[in-house]
Order: C-alpha cells, then structure tokens, then sequence
C-alpha cells in the first residue's frame, strides 16, 4: 500500500535536543504520526481508537470498555497467555485505558523492541473476541466495577458526570453497571467493534528513539488491509443538569462532594486558559481552594481537574471534608467562584501557575511515555501536530484578560452537585 | 535484525556517556550526591533527613505527618504564605514523605530554579517557623486523613499489613495513629524536629541537569554547621498478628498477604527480585495468569518486593467480591508455596528483561534517579550504577533463582483483610 499524503517533518530544539515530527496515511484512512528523539533510552507506542462510553448506546453501556479488555486475549493465530508472555519477552511497560471518548493501547519499550512491540499490538486490533474469554472476562469486568465502588474519590466523580450530562452520551458510565454488563453479548461486541476500529478511526502515535520508516513499513504490512467504515460521533453542547443530589452510604465516614461545570472542547484554543484556570483555583498547593479550605484544615482535599473533550469540557471541583464541614465548604467554594466571576483573576496568580504548568510539561515530556498520550490525542481531537514548544508558547501567552473572559463565558457557580457521604 | 543491534548499541554508549556520580562529605558528615543525566533538561533534588516514623518515640506515631505540614507554613523571615508563594512561584514539584528510616522532602524543576530552590528549602530545614497556632492546622489535617483512611480500604489494608508484618517499630504507619496525633503538643513535635533535623547524617541527592560545584558551595554556604551527635539506630522487638480482619461494609474484600525475603544488602537480593516477577511481573506472571486470566476472581491482583534496612518482605494485594474472597486467597497461597518448584526458563528470561527495561525507563526520570541514588547511599551505603545492577541480573538463571527460594523458603504469612467477610488462612 502506498500513502496518500507526502511525509513531513519538522525540528524543534529544546534543551538542545532535536525532535523530528513525521506523518504518514495510508490508503485506508490509518494515520501513523511519530515524534522521534534519538537520545531517548526508550521508545513508546499506542493505537488510539476515537471511540468510548459516549458512543454507546443504553443496550451496550459498558462495551467499549470491556472490547478493551478483551482486546489482550488474542487472535486466530494467539491465546491470552501468548499475548501476555509475549508482551513481558520484550520487558514492554504496556497497558491500555478507555475513557468516554478514547480506547488508547500504548507500550514502552527500549528502542530496540520498539518494532516487535509494534507488530504484536498491530496484530492484537484484530482480535477473536472468542466466547469462552468473553464469559470469563465478564467476571473481572465486575470486579472492576466493584473496586471503583470502593473508592469513593471516584464514585462519587462518575456519578456528578452522570448527573451532569444527563441524558447526553457524555454521561455514559465507561465501565457500565453490572446489569449492563451481564446483559452484553459477544456478538453486540463484534458488532460494534466492527465499526469502531475502522482504521480511518484509529491512530499510531509513537515517540522516542526509533525508525519512522521502518515502522510506517511495518504497521502497513499489518494493518493496510483493513477496510474503512462509518463511525460517526454525535457531537452536541449541552449545558448540564444543574441539579443536586447527596447519596449516603453506611460504608463511609468522610463526605466526598463533587462539583461540575461547564468549560471549552479541546479544540477551542481557549482551553489553555482553562487549565490555567483551575491550576489558580484548585493546585494542590498555593491555589485559592487551598488557602481557603486545607490550609485552615476545613478540608483535606480541594482539588480542581480540567476535562477537555471533543466539541465540549467540563470543570470538576472535588471535596473531601468531615460531614460537620460540608455545607462550610460548599459555602466557602461559591464564595470563591463568586469573587472569580466578580473581580477576575490577577496577574500574580496567573504567572505562578503558568509555572507549575510549564515545568510539568518539561519534566513529563522527558520520558517517551510522558509525551505519549499528549502527542496522540492532540492528534485525534485537531488532526494537528502541537510540539512541545507549541505547547509551551501557548500557555506562555495566555493572558489575564483572556482567563477572566473565559469565566464570564462559563461561570465556574453554575454546577450540578453529587455529593456521596455517610449516613446521617 | 539489523534494527534491533543498531538500538542495542545506541543505547549502550548513550549510557557510558551519561553515567556519571559525584559524591562530596560536608565538614559536619552531611553527605552530597549526584548523578548528571545528558538528556534532559529538568533538575531533581532530595533532602534525606534521620527522621522517619520508626525512630519516633512511644506517643509520637504521626509526628512526621504532622512535621511534613507544619514545616511548610512558614520559614526564615516568610510567613505560610509567602513560602508557598515562592516554592509555586518557582514551578517546583514537591514532594515530602516519611518513610520508616527517614524523612525525604525535595522537588523536581526547569534546571534554571535549581538554586532559589535549594535556597527556599534550607529555610524549611534549618529556619522553619513553628507557629503553635499553625501547628493546630497541621494536627487537625493529619488526624482528619488518618480518620478517612476507612473511606479507602485497599490503602489502609496494605498499612495495616506493613505494621503487622515488620517487627515494632518498623512498621508504624508514617501517617500515625489517631490517638497519638491528637494528643501530640506543640512541644514534643518542636523537640523532634531540632533534634532529628540533624545534618550529619543527612543526604542531598540531586540528578539531571546540574553543576556539582556550584551546588557544593551553595551547600556548604547554608548546611555546614556544626551538629550535636544524633543515635539513628532502631531497635526492633515483636512481629503483629498473622491475621487480622476488619469489618467494613464495601463492595470488595481487600486483602494484603505478606512474607519475608532479603534485604537488598542481601547476596540473592537479585534472585529475590527475579522471584517477585515470576510471581507478579507482568501480565504472564503467575498471579495475573492464576488468578484474573483463568479464574476471573479479581480486577486488581499483584505482588511487590518491600524492602526496609533492617528487613523485607513479598507483599500482595488482591480485591475481590466476598463470595471468591476464600478462593482468591487460596489460590494467591498456592502460588506462593509452589513458586520455587518449577520455575522455567523462559520465566526468568521474561523477568530479566522486565527488571532491565524498567530500570532504564526510571533513568530517564530525574525524580526517579534522585530518589534511587538517595535510596542507595541510605541502605546500602553507596550508589548502585545502572550497569552495576544490570550484571546482577544477568547472573540471575533458573538455577539461582530456584536454589534460592529452596533455601530461603516462605515462612509463613501475615495476611490482613477489610471487608464484609473475612478468609480461613
């Protein structure tokens, strides 16, 4: 198979380190970009599928996550165990996530396993999906389930998302319940894997020390054959609910409050603003949450996480207090996006934060594996290729006034609250 | 082939040429190492103080959780905030944790904030405030964590086995006990942060993008003073509970296991680890194979090496529902007590190459090598080179492992569950 588009490249230097950035697709629609540094000590690579719990529908809730799973347990041609031994042959650092938008595949490796790392997960997006493993994996499945039950830092995230979106594909579980689960059959799993893992809806990202071409050779050999299909996504904004609700629990003893509110897609560039933002109200150190709420120790975690997604976000604030300060601290956090929406942010704060952003782009895109999911899902959301640098200039030139608009457009006081807490 | 010897030997002399230690002894035994590292441009450093949550007196369990907040609100002429301000202002990545031999703080950063860095942090050290009105704030804070511990049982069931397992003290909890943080005064805390912050057997490791002399003098300038002789020494006595359960009403049982093994001073401390990743390497392990891929009983099943000084241990964790809890465990048993029968060949060469590739990943982290080098010079009184443990491993094969483990047999376990049901063991 011949490519449809000429290779490029392009040199950023930073720190005195030359990346190279290549692309290539193929005539199917598989498009495989690399970062390559030859002075890594490793290599990493990753297939991302655009596909998630956001896709689903109500009768396969759970699928996308669970096709991940099963995805480890081979072909015509390998069983789980030979997948695994494999995988651990080559000393590969892998494994793989599914979020409400994106099952991503990734490995590390030394540079010279890279293409054999390659081969085996390029073989692996062709999978049997046999029923014995399907029965058996349904078991782990829940047991997945159950765990996250046990961590309510999570729980209670999932279930603000939920309520938040309800009734728009972003408020679908990725795991499923466990009724959900029991319900899927392999064949409603075939189907949809069917039409999601169409190589026009996939992409290899690879990062490090290793040879283009040679892997460009390698996954058309493996996967030029594939044919292309529809997977169409339905994108729409949605405000959110808005509601409230606390859910009690006897296991629990501290309450576990969860706010969400709207905020830019990846692909508004305002989205740098954003993680500004909530580096300013809620960093683990030096934020205004944190002045306001651990330091005076009301509560023990006051956190703010920023999630870009495609053609939307969402802002999640997260409290972890003892039940008599609850209302104190929900008082306290409206009292602060108040303050936000009424005086701004000032410069001070914005240049700190610009910092500490900064410095964990540098630190994390020193390993190949850092840079790896970074690389590969700029590319799935704007088909564009953003270095290190780019990065960089972008956060450097956010200004005060483009954070403070940002807070006019999607004020942080309008959120719907899940709260999980003990019994009363 | 061609491109896998091409990368076999890019890497080989990309590592002659980077590998390199420094090592320099302040006046008052202070000791500074560091480990230069070519490819990036990030600095980390590490400061090892002889403060670690065995060395606290009866009553003290938790001083260092409450130590680790408390010295950060507040240093030489600047208040709580304005130190926070200026560590942030920096971008640094901090991190301060209490482990059972010392306290280690220190933070990775651009290499352009390296001495303003190094500057904020001996005010911490050797000028930290200590507000008794502050320290109410960081008393509150750390019995607050203890008491929501219960809102996350897989953290607290592996402390509860680390307590159980080691001899006293090796295991208290740095997080503490709840009674003794809450009665702790500013007094007593005061107390052992002038006398455990002592320098003379204090570490400064630093790793990435650095110049040793520089740091030197900067060190020198701000730590050699002169320090009172400090006795680091531990005495152990008893071992806890072989089992212990706790009633909790979540979804899963959680259970962590735990038996003896060698300290990495130990002669077999490699076949030690090449023994753990037959167990639990990776995703053909034994466990993962046993237990998830065959069975389905669990989402979350592994096994680490745990090593103190004084002692180590193979520990694992496993969550289930309650209705496979007996199997689970069961089935994590058999593993353990037939792991040195038939070890393969292919088993090892796995394992091998797991160790080596995850050693050369950590190398190209700077926290990570900071923190090795630290950790190194702490239990083995010198830093390991990369090639140093690569040798180690290659000298690992069925035979040594399997001697090994003949020899070294699992004397029992301590196993500890959380859930709403508990196991037979």
């Amino acid at each position: 198979m011949g490519c449809a588009h000429a290779v490029f490249w392009r040199y950023i230097y930073k720190s005195g380190i030359r990346m190279e950035f290549k692309k290539k697709v193929l005539d199917n629609g598989l498009t495989i970009i690399g970062e390559v540094n030859e002075a890594s000590l490793s290599a990493a690579v990753g297939f991302f599928c655009k596909t998630g719990s956001r896709d689903e529908t109500p009768e396969i809730s759970g699928v996308s996550h669970f096709l991940e799973h099963m995805m480890f347990k081979g072909t015509e041609k390998m069983t789980a165990l030979e997948v695994n031994e494999a995988f651990d042959h080559l000393g590969a650092k892998f494994n793989a996530f599914t979020s409400e938008e994106n099952t991503v595949y990734y490995a590390a490796v030394l540079p010279e396993y890279l293409q054999e790392v390659s081969s085996l997960w390029s073989q692996l997006m062709r999978p049997s999906l046999r029923d014995d493993d399907f029965n058996i994996e349904k078991n782990v499945i829940k047991e997945e389930i159950a765990m996250y039950k046990d961590l309510p830092q999570f729980d209670v995230m999932d279930q603000c998302r939920a309520l938040h979106f309800k009734g728009h594909p972003c408020g679908n579980s990725v795991l499923g319940t466990n009724e959900s689960i029991d319900a899927l059959t392999a064949d409603q799993m075939r189907e949809y894997f069917g039409h999601r893992y169409a190589p026009n809806n996939m992409i290899v990202a690879c990062c490090g020390n290793f040879d283009f071409d040679e892997l460009c050779s390698l996954v058309d050999s493996a996967c030029g054959k594939w044919t292309p299909d529809e997977a169409p996504r339905e994108i729409s904004t949605y405000a959110g609910s808005l509601e409230q609700t606390r859910q009690s629990k006897d296991s629990l003893v501290c309450e576990h409050i969860c706010l969400l509110s709207g905020a830019v897609s990846m692909q508004d560039p305002r989205r740098y603003a954003g993680s500004l933002l909530s580096m300013i109200v809620g960093d683990q150190t030096g934020s205004r949450f944190f002045w306001a709420l651990v330091d005076n120790a009301l509560a023990e975690v006051a956190a703010m996480h920023y999630e870009t997604m495609d053609g939307t976000g969402c802002i999640y604030s997260y409290f972890r207090c003892n039940p008599e300060n609850a209302e104190k601290v929900l008082q306290i956090a409206r009292n602060i996006f108040a303050e936000l929406e009424k005086d701004g942010i000032n410069e001070q704060e914005l240049q700190k934060s610009k910092n500490k952003v900064l410095s964990a782009i540098t630190i994390k895109s020193e390993q190949p594996m850092g840079r790896l999911t970074n690389l590969g899902l700029n590319w799935v959301y704007s088909q564009k290729y953003k270095s290190v640098s780019d990065d960089v200039e972008a956060i450097k030139a956010v200004t005060v006034e483009d954070v403070n608009a940002l807070i006019k457009d999607y004020p942080l006081s309008k959120f719907t609250n899940f709260t999980l807490g003990p019994k009363a | 082939m061609a491109p896998f010897n091409r990368g076999l030997y890019l890497f080989e002399s990309i590592y002659d040429m980077t590998e390199r230690f420094d090592k320099h002894v302040l006046k008052n035994g202070m000791t500074i190492l560091g480990e230069h590292m070519g490819q990036v441009g990030s600095v980390a450093f590490t400061f090892q103080l002889p403060c670690g949550a065995a060395q606290f007196k009866k009553g003290c369990c938790g001083a260092g959780a409450i130590i680790t907040d408390w010295i950060f609100r507040g240093a030489g002429d600047m208040d709580s905030r304005a130190l926070i301000d200026a560590l942030d202002g920096l971008g640094l990545h901090r991190n301060c944790t209490v482990s059972a031999g010392f306290l280690s703080m220190g933070a990775a950063m651009e290499a352009s904030s390296l001495e303003k860095a190094i500057s904020l942090y001996s005010d911490v050290i050797l000028h930290p405030t200590l507000e008794a009105k502050q320290f109410e704030l960081s008393k509150m804070l750390a019995a607050n964590d203890i008491i929501s511990l219960d809102d996350d049982p897989r953290s607290k069931v592996m402390m509860t086995l680390r307590e159980q397992f080691y001899p006293k003290p090796l295991g208290s909890p740095a997080m503490g006990k709840l009674e003794d943080v809450q009665s702790m005064t500013v007094d007593q805390v005061t107390a052992i942060i002038k006398q455990r912050f002592n320098l003379s057997k204090s570490t400064f490791a630093i790793a990435g993008k650095y110049n040793f002399d520089t740091v030197v003098k900067q060190l020198e300038s701000l730590f050699d003073s002169e320090q009172p002789e400090i006795d680091t020494t531990i005495t152990t006595g008893e071992t806890g509970d072989k089992y212990t359960h706790i009633q909790h009403k979540g979804a899963q049982v959680h259970i962590g296991l735990m038996t003896s093994t060698v300290t990495v001073q130990d002669p077999n401390y490699y076949n030690a680890m090449a023994a753990v990743s037959v167990l639990s390497g990776g995703m053909s392990s034994r466990l993962f194979t046993e237990v998830r891929e065959k069975r389905g009983l669990c989402y979350a099943v592994g096994a680490n090496y745990n090593g103190l000084k004084q002692a180590a241990g193979i520990s694992c964790y496993a969550g289930t529902t309650p209705d496979k809890a007996q199997e689970t465990i069961d089935v994590i048993i058999a593993e353990f007590d037939k792991l040195g029968k038939d070890i393969t060949e292919s088993e090892i060469a796995r394992a091998k190459v797991g160790l080596k590739s995850s050693l050369i990943m950590q190398s190209e982290s700077s926290s990570s090598r900071a923190n090795g080098i630290a950790g190194d010079h702490y239990l083995l009184g010198r830093v390991r080179g990369i090639e140093e443990i690569k040798e180690n491993l290659e000298k690992v094969s069925v035979e040594t492992v399997s001697n090994f483990l003949k020899n070294n047999k699992f004397d029992g376990y301590t196993v500890v569950t959380i859930g709403p049901e508990s196991v037979k063991v």
